[in-house]
Formats: C-alpha cells, sequence, structure tokens
C-alpha cells in the first residue's frame, strides 16, 4: 500500500511523462498518454481518499472503489470548503520541506509536520477555514505589491502554474499574479517572471480559465536534471501538484484548485477524467489530439 | 475473382465460400490435455505430424544468432517485429529503421539430415521511409509495427507490413533467368547500329545469378488516424484488416484507395475516451469473424456477417479484476498488449503485462488457462512504471499444434508454457549460450531471500534487454526470438 508521499511522486512522475510525449518523435501515443491519466487518477484519488478518510474515518479503499464503481463519475465525499482549503494549504507556506500549513499551530501540532499530514488542514473544521486563510500568508503579509489570494472571495481566479518556470501564479481577470507564497528560491525569478508575463498578457490570455503555455520543442531549460530534481525535490512537492494542476488544464482535476465556487461544485459533477485536455485556448497538448 | 467489393449480405456470403475452398484442409482441432487418443469429447486426433509434443520431450538449442555483436545499439537496427510465413521457410523481421529483412531456410542437407537447415538471408529492403505531416507538424515513424505474410498463391511471395500510418503490401520475386540475344541491343542496353544486323536471332533466356527482387506492389494510406498497431490477413486471403488506437479498416488487397471501416471506438467527446483498441486479428477459419483487444484488458469478437459496422462485439471476453491486488497501476498491467488465436481456431491467446491468458471461444467469462510469466515484477511495478518498462509490449505466439505458448520476458529471458504438460520453462537468448547445438539450460528467477546457486534475483534483472518479439515455426520446433537487435534461432535438439 503505498503511502501519500508515493502518490504525490507517481503524479509528479506522470505529469513529466505526458510533457515529455508531447515531444516526442512520432505523435503522441494516445494510448500511453492514457494509461498515464489513469495512474494520476488513481494517485489522486488515493491521496484525496486518505486525507478525506482520516476525518471521515472510513476505509480509504471503499472510497476509491465508491468513486471508481460510478463510472468515472468523479464524486468526492467532504465538503467542499474542505477540499478547497487542503489544496489551498498545500499551495501556500511552502517554505520548510513539509507542506506547511500556517493553521497547524490551531491543531497543537508541530508546524513542521511532514507532508504526509497535510491531511491535518482537511480536519480543520469549516468554520477555521478562513482563519486558516488568512494565517496562512502571514508571513507575506507585507510583501506587497503581491495579492493575497483568498479562496471564494473574489470571482474569476484561478491558480496557475507554468511549467517552464515552475512557479505558482493567480490568474485573476486575466491578469496574472505571482503567487505570494512561491518558493522563496524562486522567489526571484518568479518576480521577474511574472512581470515578464504582465508585459505579454496579451500572448498568454485569451480567457481567464486556466491553460497551458504553448511550446514547441522543449528548450533544456525547461526540463530539470536529475540532480536538480533531487536537490529541489522538497519545493517540488507542492509544485508537483501544482503541476497536476496546469498540465491537466480545465477539466477535471484541474477544477480543484478553481477557487470559483461554481467550478468546485463542478468537480463533483465532472465527467470521466480521462483526457480531458480540452484546454479552452487549445494548448498544444490539446491541439495535437483534437487534431486527428 | 472479380468483386466489385462492397459490404453487404450477399458478398459475405461470397466470401465465406471462398475461405471453405481455401480452408479444406484446415489443422484438426487440437486435444488441450495434449493426449494422442484423447477419450474426451472433443473429438480430436491428436498432435499434428511435425510438431513435438510435450514441452517435456523437447530440449531446445541455440542454431544462430542475427545482427550486430557490439553491445552498442543503433536504434535503427531494434527489431520490431519477427514473423514466419506460412510454410516456415521465410522468417521475416523489422526494425525501427524502416527496413525489412527475410531470411530463407536452407533444404536440409543429405549429410546432416537430423539438422534443420539454416536460415540466411534472403532479401532486404527499406519498406518505410520517414514522412513528416506537415499538416500536423508530427514526424511519422518509419518503424516496421507489424509484418504478415500472404498465403503463397504462385511462385512469388507476398507480405503486409505497416508502420504507424502506411500499409504497403510487398511482392518477393525471384529472378534466376535472364533473357539474352537480342537483335537490336546489346547485352548492357545500347542500341545497335542498324547496318550491323546481318541475321536475326531469337532471344533465349540463360541462367543468372540468383536474385531476389522486393517491389511494392499496393501503398494503402491515408486512412488511419492514429498509430496502426496491428494487421490481419484474412482466412479468404482477399481482405485484411488493419487497426489503429480507436479504429479497425477492412481492405481488399487489391483496392488500394478505399477502406472500410468496421470498428469505430471512438467516442463522441475525445475527453470521454476510456479505452483504445490495442490489437486485432482475423479468425484463422472463419473469414467473418474477428477479435480486437482493448487497453481495459477486454476481447471483443465480432461477426461482420450481423452488421457493416462492427460496434456491436458478438461476444465479450473479460475477467472480473481481483480487488486484492489492486494498484495504482492496474488499468496499465491488464492493458493487453497482443491476441492471438490458436491454429485450431478454437481458442485465443492474450498477454497483458504480467500474464498469458487463453480463452475459450465459447467461454466469455473468464480464460481457461492463466500463466504467470513474471509475476515477481508485481512488486516492482512503480519503479517499472518511473522507466517505462511497464508500457512495454509482449507479444506471445502458439506452437504448431497449439500445445505450448511462448512469451518474452526481461534480462533476455523467454517463457514457454506446455498447456498440456502444465509445465514451463524460462531460457535467454544471450550470446553465452551461443555454441552451436549447444543445449539451453532453463533459469530461474529467485523471488524469495535465498538466492540458489545459478538463480538470479530480481533486482539482478536487466530490463533493458527485453524480448518483445517472438514467433515459432509452424510446423517444426523452431523458434525466432529477438532481442534488443539481435535475432536468435533456436532449434529442438534432435538426436
Amino acid at each position: 500500500m503505498e503511502c501519500a508521499f508515493d502518490a504525490q511522486n507517481l503524479i509528479s512522475i506522470s505529469l513529466m511523462k505526458i510533457q515529455s510525449s508531447r515531444t516526442q518523435r512520432g505523435g503522441i501515443k494516445l494510448h500511453k498518454n492514457l494509461l498515464v491519466t489513469y495512474v494520476l487518477r488513481n494517485a489522486r484519488q488515493f491521496y484525496v481518499s486518505k486525507n478525506l478518510s482520516q476525518t471521515q474515518r472510513t476505509h480509504q479503499y471503499e472510497d476509491v472503489a465508491a468513486v471508481r464503481e460510478r463510472q468515472d463519475y468523479f464524486e468526492l465525499p467532504g465538503s467542499l470548503t474542505e477540499l478547497a482549503d487542503d489544496f489551498y494549504c498545500n499551495f501556500t507556506g511552502v517554505e520548510s520541506d513539509t507542506w506547511h500549513c500556517g493553521a497547524h499551530q490551531h491543531n497543537g501540532q508541530p508546524a513542521e509536520v511532514a507532508h504526509q499530514d497535510a491531511s491535518a488542514c482537511a480536519m480543520l473544521s469549516p468554520s477555521d477555514a478562513d482563519l486558516m486563510v488568512s494565517e496562512a500568508c502571514w508571513s507575506c503579509a507585507d510583501k506587497s505589491p503581491w495579492e493575497l489570494p483568498i479562496p471564494n472571495a473574489q470571482a474569476n481566479q484561478k491558480t496557475v502554474l507554468d511549467l517552464d518556470t515552475h512557479v505558482v501564479t493567480t490568474v485573476t481577470n486575466g491578469y496574472f499574479h505571482s503567487d505570494c507564497c512561491a518558493p522563496s528560491k524562486q522567489l526571484q525569478g518568479a518576480q521577474c517572471y511574472a512581470k515578464k508575463r504582465k508585459v505579454d498578457t496579451s500572448y498568454h490570455i485569451v480567457d481567464p480559465e486556466f491553460y497551458l503555455p504553448d511550446f514547441g520543442p522543449v528548450p533544456c531549460k525547461r526540463m530539470r536534471t536529475d540532480d536538480e530534481l533531487h536537490s529541489d525535490s522538497d519545493q517540488l512537492d507542492s509544485t508537483n501538484i501544482s503541476n497536476l494542476i496546469s498540465v491537466l488544464g480545465s477539466g477535471g482535476l484541474s477544477e480543484f484548485v478553481s477557487w470559483q465556487q461554481t467550478d468546485l461544485e463542478q468537480i463533483f459533477a465532472a465527467q470521466t477524467i480521462c483526457l480531458k485536455h480540452t484546454l479552452l485556448t487549445g494548448s498544444g497538448w490539446t491541439r495535437a489530439i483534437e487534431a486527428f | 475473382m472479380c468483386l466489385n467489393f462492397s459490404l453487404n449480405g450477399s458478398n459475405h456470403l461470397l466470401l465465406s465460400l471462398t475461405s471453405m475452398v481455401h480452408n479444406a484442409s484446415f489443422k484438426t482441432d487440437v486435444c488441450p490435455v495434449g493426449a494422442r487418443n484423447c477419450s474426451r469429447s472433443c473429438g480430436s486426433s491428436g498432435a499434428v505430424t511435425g510438431a513435438g509434443g510435450g514441452n517435456s520431450d523437447v530440449q531446445w538449442c541455440f542454431s544462430q544468432v542475427k545482427g550486430a555483436i557490439d553491445d552498442d545499439v543503433a536504434e535503427a537496427d531494434i527489431i520490431s517485429t519477427v514473423e514466419f510465413n506460412h510454410s516456415g521457410e521465410l522468417l521475416a523481421t523489422g526494425d525501427k529503421g524502416g527496413r525489412v529483412v527475410i531470411f530463407q531456410q536452407e533444404p536440409e542437407s543429405k549429410n546432416q539430415p537430423q539438422c534443420r537447415g539454416e536460415y540466411n538471408v534472403y532479401s532486404t529492403f527499406q519498406s518505410h521511409e520517414p514522412e513528416f505531416d506537415y499538416l500536423k507538424s508530427l514526424e511519422i515513424e518509419e518503424k516496421i509495427n507489424k509484418i504478415r505474410w500472404l498465403p503463397q498463391k504462385n511462385a512469388a511471395q507476398f507480405l503486409l507490413s505497416t508502420n504507424d500510418k502506411t500499409i504497403k503490401l510487398w511482392k518477393i520475386s525471384e529472378r534466376d533467368k535472364r533473357p539474352e540475344g537480342y537483335n537490336l541491343k546489346e547485352e548492357d542496353g545500347r542500341y545497335r547500329d542498324l547496318n550491323t544486323v546481318t541475321t536475326l536471332r531469337v532471344p533465349v533466356f540463360k541462367p543468372m545469378d540468383l536474385m531476389v527482387e522486393a517491389s511494392p506492389r499496393r501503398v494503402f494510406s491515408n486512412a488511419h488516424t492514429y498509430h496502426i498497431n496491428s494487421i490481419s490477413v484474412n482466412s479468404d486471403c482477399e481482405t485484411y484488416l488493419s487497426a489503429d488506437d480507436l479504429r479497425i479498416n477492412l481492405w481488399n488487397l487489391e483496392i488500394n484507395d478505399r477502406s472500410f471501416n468496421i470498428v469505430d471506438i471512438k467516442p463522441a467527446n475525445m475527453e470521454e475516451l476510456t479505452e483504445v483498441i490495442t490489437a486485432a486479428e482475423f479468425h484463422p477459419n472463419q473469414c467473418n469473424t474477428f477479435v480486437y483487444s482493448s487497453s481495459k484488458g477486454t476481447i471483443r469478437l465480432c461477426d461482420m456477417r450481423a452488421s457493416a459496422l462492427c460496434d456491436k462485439h458478438a461476444k465479450q471476453f473479460e475477467e472480473p479484476e481481483d480487488p486484492n491486488n489492486r494498484s495504482f497501476f492496474s488499468e496499465i498491467i491488464s492493458s493487453i498488449s497482443d491476441v492471438k488465436f490458436s491454429h485450431s481456431g478454437r481458442y485465443m491467446m492474450t498477454r497483458d503485462y504480467l500474464s498469458v491468458k487463453i480463452w475459450d471461444l465459447n467461454m466469455e467469462s473468464r480464460p481457461v488457462e492463466t500463466y504467470q510469466v513474471h509475476e515477481y515484477l508485481r512488486s516492482k511495478l512503480c519503479s517499472l512504471y518511473e522507466n517505462d518498462c511497464i508500457f512495454d509490449k509482449f507479444e506471445c505466439c502458439w506452437n504448431g499444434n497449439d500445445s505450448v505458448v511462448m512469451t518474452g520476458s526481461y534480462n533476455n529471458f523467454f517463457r514457454m508454457f506446455d498447456r498440456g504438460y502444465r509445465q514451463d520453462v524460462t531460457l535467454e537468448a544471450s550470446r553465452e549460450n551461443s555454441k552451436p547445438r549447444s543445449v539451453l539450460k532453463p533459469r530461474k528467477v529467485s523471488t524469495g531471500g535465498k538466492r540458489k546457486k545459478d538463480e538470479i534475483s530480481v533486482d539482478s534483472l536487466d530490463f533493458n534487454k527485453k524480448i518483445l518479439h517472438t514467433a515459432w515455426h509452424p510446423l517444426d520446433n523452431i523458434i525466432a526470438v529477438a532481442t534488443t537487435n539481435n535475432l536468435y534461432i533456436f532449434q529442438e535438439k534432435l538426436n
């Protein structure tokens, strides 16, 4: 039985496979990528159900099995707010090698908990959610002009990740703002990339919905080498979930991180996850499939 | 026969009649128990002559190895398909560079009647070239995905070879005579000065060195949006099918500008895609029947007489998943990589990542036999996923009388399962065991804590050395096993 860490690992590996398949000779292999999305789905189901089972004390495989039974109809137990907070929590406070969640102190648990205990976030009652939110970015409160991403507070807000730079940004009404809690190492880089994006919005923004930047041949710098990966593995933990969101686009999984209330509800009504790569503006990935 | 080819009921009847004539000599059903005189109700008469009995009798020895010796493998030399023709005299291989190499078996020499003839290169040609699809900005690989031989009708041999997008029909013919003595031309082709022509003579055929020519007779293109994974020649010898990830098309061998779509599993909304077609094959005797396997581990049998579009299957073969074995990778390892009918047509075999299953066409609920190829890999699935090995597509094959099945594994191991004697053996294709007529020693992978002598531990297996393609001579105990870039030929040890 794989632990939650393996699930995260699998998710990031799967995303890299999908990404590298885009530039493979011979075109995208439909079969292989379909199988990779199954792994992604399983890993995510496991991760989510594991978190939720700690609150609901149900056997996690029951959850998974129940989900599977419904013919890929994706239904999650638990409240919308908890789910949103869970992932939001995972996005912020990435200053240490943990899924640091500012609200951990609230539970009396030590701040430096292993990432498996991100589930602690889910243990918070909904009423604490707002509290947690505002605390989560306490460290960044001083950092203007960054805006604090606040869930459920604004419409048209989405969290996106640039696969080139692994920078988490929040899109609000079509404008990019670099997330205040992006990994500190990359903060400088994030700053400059965010600025780049602001200038170049015409290239990126066609729709407030999240999309993948289009790319042709992938420049070498985008792919981290194994060495980099090992050293950055801690920081990658949080960005890996972001990767998950970004690559899978506006379908299925990415709706996890939509902070729009309506979108979160869409998760529960979502169709099958598989190959829903129809990013609204049409990324290279989608085009490769749709063009056939 | 001149058929205005169209897919309607009456022509199917015509095709059925044709197949009856062609298959007048189809092989007898083989008793699955392997008994020589079967008293059970299956009514079979025993083994077909030529093929050996149970595996317990057979010892395999090295015969030949083809290909480069050095470890540095050129990507273009990677073997991607291996296929014997219907008589077993010819053995074709396709590689990643788009080349086809055909080996021919030497006739048995009178000096060594015990030793079956060697296979030597008969013909080599470039079947497919890399192409570029400008509309989609995609390069189309020249790798040969499959080769299928046509039954021989005249002196020439015909085979179908396919890459991801295009199927080609090749004619391989021999030329051992050439005309000499033209009146108007010199031997080198230059025209003679007419003034020098004083007498007339009749040109005659003179023997020449044997030349084997391969020429493309038909090119079947622009019918597949996705990557072609299978081709299969119908028993009527007039049609064949080609299958890609989502569709199966039916072709007439004579007509290359038209094909009929007979299976289409593409959903209206691609976001709802849940499975793809992984392999397809025509029934060996019934020209109206074919099967296709899916990435979800199901096999569907279709009858072309029922309707033009065979989306509704006549039978669906599926084994329920064992919930105890559920893992992140359950979908991947249940994906079927190959499906092969037995020669008799009564059974079919499927290969998924960890096992080989034999299905009785009359029973859809579960396979009649399941053989574990390398169950010890089940605990390694995570690392096999990381290094992409879990996506390897192993093929499988039957022996001539359907009593033994064979498939490949890692570390250049390949496995044989004797259905009758319920035995299995693991053998290795390596240069170290390559002394002529040296008997192959069975190998064993140690799964427990203690490793016995001569056993190899799971962690020592070389996952870069994989045997994906194997072929068994249709009549004899001769097998062709392809490692990455070498082709090994093993024969039964004869005394």
